[in-house]
């Protein structure tokens, strides 16, 4: 028989090292000949869209389109530290220094320009598409590749920092600020459970994400497909299955993980709450996205069979052997 | 404030080369004069060894087999150094490296690590995280299998339970899980003109893998550069070193530029795990449905090594209330060596396992007291102001409610049970 | 030792092959056509597809005598040499299909067999069509979007232009 039933996860998670553990982003921007910027940072690109996230950020703070923004972050010899592409702090943490970073190369810019115009004032110097404007005379302006012109040989480039708030726990207690910012997730899910074989499949799914604000929707998107799909096998499938010290499941024949077939359609609510501290509200989500999952299915399952499976993953003779003993003592 | 790039759906930077095909990752990259190295790993969980490497040093194409004394400073790790680069005498888990064998071709340096005689003589080993605490266990590290106790004490959990209407008492089982990223650890190191080693690995942070591999073969940081090129996936599982620096060692020596690739197989030994945790909660509320106290004892399987095990138990102790107020919370965790796979970061880090738990609980007390899952947790959601467990304020960006409310929209979800049609 | 001659990307070519040389090895380290991923060795993950003879294959699973006389495809067959991309890998592109890019080529082969078999496939027809590609970081869904985008621009755009242009089969 096909039961359906229904299941929400709800979760929270603090964003960095955390515990007073020093968490620090350094960026380096340079102002290129031709007026573009590069962005020289240690912040690995795994597939999470750093380069693109991140540069969107220089380009904002620059006025200049994302093409205007070479983001470089290879290798040791040519960037600073910028920790480690984890504990979903890349855009957080890294998109402040980078935010910065990029704040403080147009100051010097406009010091350039300031000097360039003989004002005294270029704290009063603005910006419009991609042009410093004359503090006094509107109709004065000077590219970014007029500013690099004026400086010459010398390239101008900047280096600042961002460092998290994090506070050491007590170690009686545990009391104090570990973490920040939080980042929110609630999945909800249906599944339709096949009591005579086990099988739990997922029919719908919802998600909604707490991003602070979205730098960049698609590629938020495109973690929470990933992070459903990855909770969806944590919670049914996955379970390199431990004997004595081996690895029985060490490949993916015999460790599987979901395939196209495998996953409904998940429909992804972004909720927007910008964070103050935060490089233009903005909060990490690569590991947030995943972490409602596993307690949705697992809800969803009891709302459908009426057990409770505490034991991961659910696969179908874990349950079989569960749906038995449940009817066993509905039987009494 | 007005946004131009920011918000917009810009289209990634690095795509075009990845959907051309043209994108590097470490095994894509080839150089003249190339070797291969293959790293032999143990097979037994808890054991002594000795090596005989006559026969294979002799095998066709054999450059240099290294192992434990070739490496200057024997120890990594990202919290503690409790891995030795290669193992000296003593495997501490199956898939251990015991030695890395360098030869002309892959193939030669696979047969000539098939080729080395190892003998074991095996050691108690102990499995389970609990056990592994008890007096007696067998000890995986000389000082003691306990790695980290974590301890969170807030309010006075009995006067809690006191007060409580419903009280859910439940264990919760979570399994070692591998990242399965798609791209199976590859690198290559070679030596630059001025005698700086450069190892070419995917990896997540490039210049912790710079410290490690300095400090483990005895060398200024400067003299060792880490190129990272396109990284196949990580989801926390390069962040340990594996390859990197027996890369480095093995360039170093023989002058050559040096390359390895593990099989997924050996991916899987390679590299750490999500850690297996055993989370046991008491859970009680009013009658209405208010959290008054938590009780939580998560026992944490770090396996052979500590990776990242302190931070990430913390992470599961500080998340063990779920995102609720509850005014009275008591949690002890325990995270132990054992002669499993180690385990270390996996995406969400200890705040993965922790739902599982809290969430069960809640729809079990909302079950006990007659309410809805969506209404209790509405009931004692975080907002702005909340006070976690650790006495921090959520002062700002706390849209925990909106998600609910959005996620009970597109569900179907009832407020409240008595809402059902009779 | 064996000489066998195949067509790779649309070049005719004789190669000396080892016996226990898979399709794989040739085409990553004979010829250097490093597009072609290796993710397991046993035929389960799909990174190393290639169409071969019009039909997807795992190159890990072939070896490479059995190519001789075949025409294969790989990954740097579908962009032209201006820099324009295939229409599946422009809607890869723009539908946001691709995060860490490893299982991308493969996935990306996987998708243009299909559509040069069934240009109006159904959802359905894509998800099984895509089945024998693992990607652990997409979750699968913007994947299927853009076959469907792609199979919408190659529809208006007449025939498949990637195998038209290309004319290896």
């Amino acid at each position: 028989m096909k039961k359906k039933g229904k299941g929400i996860g709800c979760t929270f998670y603090g964003t960095g090292y955390g515990n007073g553990f020093p968490d620090v982003s350094r960026s380096i921007a340079q102002l290129e000949r031709d007026g573009s910027v590069t962005v020289y940072v240690g912040a690995t690109e795994v597939g999470q869209g750093a380069k693109t996230v991140l540069s969107q950020i220089a380009a904002e703070v620059m006025a200049l389109p994302l093409s205007g923004i070479h983001f470089v972050c290879e290798n040791t010899d040519e960037t600073p530290d910028a920790g480690t592409a984890a504990a979903s702090r890349q855009t957080y943490n890294t998109g402040n220094a980078i935010k910065r970073t990029a704040e403080l190369l147009l100051k010097e810019m406009k010091v350039t320009a300031a000097r360039h115009w003989g004002v005294s004032t270029p704290g009063r110097i603005s910006m419009d598409s991609g042009k410093l404007v004359h503090p006094e005379n509107a109709a004065a302006t000077l590219s970014y590749r007029e500013v690099a012109m004026i400086k010459g040989q010398e390239l101008l480039r900047v280096e600042d920092s961002f460092t998290a708030m994090t506070t050491r726990l007590d170690d009686e207690t545990g009391q104090g600020n570990p973490y920040w910012p939080y980042t929110f997730n609630v999945y909800g899910v249906e599944v339709e459970v096949d009591t005579d074989t086990g099988k739990v499949s997922v029919v719908k799914a919802v998600c909604a994400q707490d991003v602070g604000r979205a730098v960049n929707p698609k590629l938020i998107e495109g973690q929470m497909d990933g992070g459903f799909a990855m909770g969806l096998g944590y919670a049914l499938m996955e379970d390199v299955n431990l004997q004595q010290g081996h690895m029985k499941h060490d490949r993916y024949s015999n460790y599987l993980i979901p395939t196209a077939m495998d996953l409904p359609d998940l429909e992804k609510i972004i909720v927007e709450a910008p964070e103050s501290t935060a490089p233009f509200g903005a909060k990490g989500i690569g590991e947030p996205v995943m972490l409602g999952v596993a307690p949705a299915i697992l809800n969803a399952i009891y709302d459908a069979v009426g057990v409770r499976m505490t034991e991961i993953p659910v696969t179908p003779d874990r349950l079989l052997v569960a749906l038995k003993q449940h009817e066993g003592k509905e039987g009494i | 404030m007005a946004l131009r790039v920011v918000g917009q759906n810009e289209i990634r930077v690095d795509g075009k080369a990845k959907v051309t095909g043209k994108a590097l990752y470490p095994e894509d990259i080839y150089m003249d004069n190339m070797v291969f190295g293959k790293t032999l790993r143990s097979n037994r969980p808890h054991a002594h060894f000795t090596l005989n490497l006559e026969q294979a040093s002799q095998m066709p194409g054999v450059l240099r087999i290294f192992t434990a004394s070739d490496v200057p400073h024997n120890a990594h790790g990202v919290l503690f150094k409790d891995h030795e680069v290669i193992c000296r005498d003593k495997v501490r888990r199956v898939g251990d490296p015991m030695a890395f064998v360098v030869a002309e071709t892959e193939k030669e340096a696979t047969a000539a690590r098939d080729a080395i005689q190892v003998s074991y003589e095996d050691l108690p080993a102990v499995f389970d995280p609990e056990e592994a605490l008890k007096p007696g266990a067998p000890l995986v590290h000389e000082q003691g299998n306990l790695v980290y106790r974590f301890k969170l004490r807030r309010g006075d959990v009995a006067a809690g339970f006191q007060e409580s209407h419903a009280i859910v008492e439940q264990e919760y089982r979570t399994p070692m899980v591998d990242h399965a990223f798609l791209q199976p650890e590859s690198g290559l190191a070679y030596m630059e003109e001025d005698e700086r080693v450069v190892v070419c690995a995917a990896t997540q942070y490039p210049h912790f893998d710079q410290l490690e591999i300095a400090e483990a073969l005895a060398l200024p940081t400067e003299q060792v550069k880490v190129v990272n090129p396109a990284v196949g996936g990580a989801f926390g599982g390069r962040e340990d070193v594996t390859m990197q620096i027996h890369l480095a060692l093995a360039a170093q020596h023989l002058k050559r530029p040096v390359k390895t690739t593990y099989s997924r197989e050996e991916s899987f030994y390679a590299h750490s795990k999500r850690h297996a945790m055993v989370m046991r909660l008491k859970t009680g509320a009013d009658r209405e449905g208010n959290l008054l106290a938590t009780q939580v004892t998560i026992y944490s399987d770090t396996g052979a090594y500590a990776s990242w095990a302190i931070n990430v138990l913390r992470k599961a102790g500080v998340h063990a209330t779920g995102p609720y107020v509850i005014p009275h919370v008591h949690v002890d965790g325990y995270s132990a060596y054992t002669n499993n796979p180690y385990a270390g970061a996996m995406r969400g880090f200890g705040a993965t396992q922790i739902p599982i738990a809290h969430e069960m609980q809640m729809d079990a007390l909302a079950e006990l007291l007659g309410i809805s899952p969506l209404e209790i947790r509405l009931k004692n959601a975080f907002v702005p102001g909340s006070v976690t467990a650790t006495g921090q304020t959520l002062s700002e960006s706390v849209p925990l409610v909106e998600c609910l409310e959005a996620v009970a929209e597109k569900l179907g979800l009832k407020q409240s049970l008595r809402e059902v049609s009779p | 030792m064996k000489t066998i001659q195949l067509t790779v990307n649309g070049k005719e070519m004789t190669l000396t092959v080892e016996a226990d040389q898979r399709l794989l090895d040739v085409l990553r380290n004979n010829l250097k056509l490093t597009g072609t991923k290796e993710g397991c060795g046993e035929g389960e993950c799909g990174a190393c597809t290639v169409i071969m003879d019009g039909a997807i294959v795992n190159s890990c699973l072939v070896m490479a005598f059995q190519a001789d006389g075949k025409s294969i495809q790989t990954i740097e067959a579908l962009d032209s040499e201006d820099g324009s991309l295939h229409p599946i890998q422009q809607a890869f592109l723009e539908e946001g299909a691709v995060q860490c890019g490893f299982c991308t080529p493969g996935m990306v082969l996987s998708a243009k067999a299909l559509l040069d078999k069934n240009p109006t496939p159904s959802k359905a027809d894509i998800q099984e069509g895509i089945s024998g590609n693992l990607c652990r970081c997409t979750g699968y869904h913007k994947i299927v979007e853009a076959v469907e985008k792609a199979a919408d621009t190659m529809k208006e755009g007449g025939e498949s232009h990637g195998t038209a242009r290309r004319g290896t089969k």
